[in-house]
């Protein structure tokens, strides 16, 4: 039973690193603890830790603690991750089946890039037609975003705090949609707009409130400080940019 | 009017692809988006915040339908197809607007994007709760058989 408890918060650990919302990332690790035999499941999930007592049927307790330091959004892993769960708990896959999914998903190569920079242009364009811009403005927003999600794909290599990456990524939309506002007529606001979509805070805006709708506190404060966090550094990067020409 | 639901299509399909879901929903997803955007769309007579609480119970309603028919977890439709509603760009524009000295422009969007924010936060879980309170009294009762 004991091998079961690292087996049960990897499960709960790719949740969370692949942006899971804490309710699923609960109900999951509840699921599985039961089906492993445990009588008594508590976990509390927030998106930066991770912390689970197993209670066995003999008395024994089992806690731990993960910190989660990383998200990346990977929803493919997520639904791979709560069909394994819901499989184990209805005794369709054995715990070392279990075991070895698990650690072909922990372990499994990284994706390609190329179809996140195709993804990243498009919907950076898609996103400059939203915000009434011309054709030629999301042309060149699907460029500057395709730089940006390059820029931020190679940043996430190193130990960078998402803040400083969200800066170095406005800074760099700013920089590339002026040198492009310098030879054609663009609107420069609506590109930069465009462009820095796959940096905004958006969806963890979002969460944060469905969090605190959903009573889920901790996680909610956590999330929207990261958001406004990420917004203004985002914003400071292109402000500073675009006031060097000024003075 | 079409031209700008193709784009809200083409914005959650292509964050389809950059949220990695899996290669066979990319296309539906992007009908989510394309669906909300529609909805928000269709709803700005009642005001910009009830037009985003509208869309995004839309998206979240479209998305639990998809997930129980393709027997995907909801979440794989519905961050796709809330992206052209969730205020990421406005947050941003706020923040600009405050580094700009412009704090009276900067509050104006900072409560714009709130409520916004709230209002697709509130639709989704307005459709979720619902259906999640309507799937547990149906176990319950498989429970009891």
């Amino acid at each position: 039973m004991e091998d079961c408890v690292d087996l049960i918060l990897t499960a709960g650990e790719v949740l969370l690193t692949s942006g899971a919302e804490i309710h699923r990332v609960e109900e999951t690790i509840e699921r599985m603890g039961r089906a492993a035999g445990f009588a008594r499941v508590e976990v509390f999930a927030t998106p930066t830790g991770l912390f689970v007592s197993l209670y066995s049927p003999q008395g024994q307790v089992f806690s731990r603690v993960r910190r989660i330091r990383h998200v990346s959004n990977h929803l493919a892993r997520i639904a791979c991750v709560n069909a394994l769960s819901r499989a184990y708990a209805a005794g369709n896959i054995s715990t070392a089946e279990l075991r070895e999914a698990l650690a072909e998903l922990t372990h499994a190569a990284a994706d390609p890039s190329w179809p996140l920079y195709v993804g990243s242009a498009l919907g950076c364009g898609a996103f400059s037609l939203l915000f009434g811009g011309s054709f030629l403005d999301a042309a060149f927003a699907a460029l500057v975003g395709m730089l940006v999600a390059a820029l931020s794909a190679f940043l996430r290599r190193f130990p960078v705090p998402n803040v400083v990456t969200a800066a170095l990524g406005g800074a760099l939309a700013a920089l590339v949609a002026r040198a492009c506002g310098a030879f054609f007529a663009v609107d420069l606001s609506k590109v930069i707009l465009g462009a820095v979509m796959v940096l905004v805070p958006g969806v963890i805006m979002t969460t944060a409130l469905r969090d605190m709708l959903s009573g889920e506190l901790v996680s909610g404060v956590s999330r929207g400080a990261e958001a406004v966090a990420v917004a203004l550094a985002v914003a400071a990067g292109v402000a500073g940019v675009l006031s060097l020409g000024v003075i | 009017m079409v031209m700008t639901v193709l784009a809200g299509f083409a914005a959650a399909a292509a964050f389809a692809v950059v949220y990695r879901v899996p290669k066979s929903e990319i296309f539906l997803c992007g009908v989510a988006g394309g669906c909300g955007w529609l909805a928000f769309c269709g709803a700005r007579g009642v005001g910009e915040v009830g037009a985003y609480f509208l869309a995004a119970a839309a998206a979240a309603l479209l998305s639990e339908i998809l997930a129980r028919v393709r027997s995907q977890p909801v979440i794989v439709y519905l961050i796709p197809g809330v992206i052209p509603l969730v205020p990421g760009g406005m947050a941003y524009t706020t923040m600009l607007k405050f580094l700009q000295n412009e704090y009276g422009a900067g509050l104006e969007l900072l409560a714009a994007t709130f409520f916004a924010a709230g209002a697709v936060a509130g639709g989704i879980t307005v459709v979720s709760s619902a259906f999640r309170a309507f799937g547990s009294t149906k176990n319950r009762r498989e429970k009891l058989r």
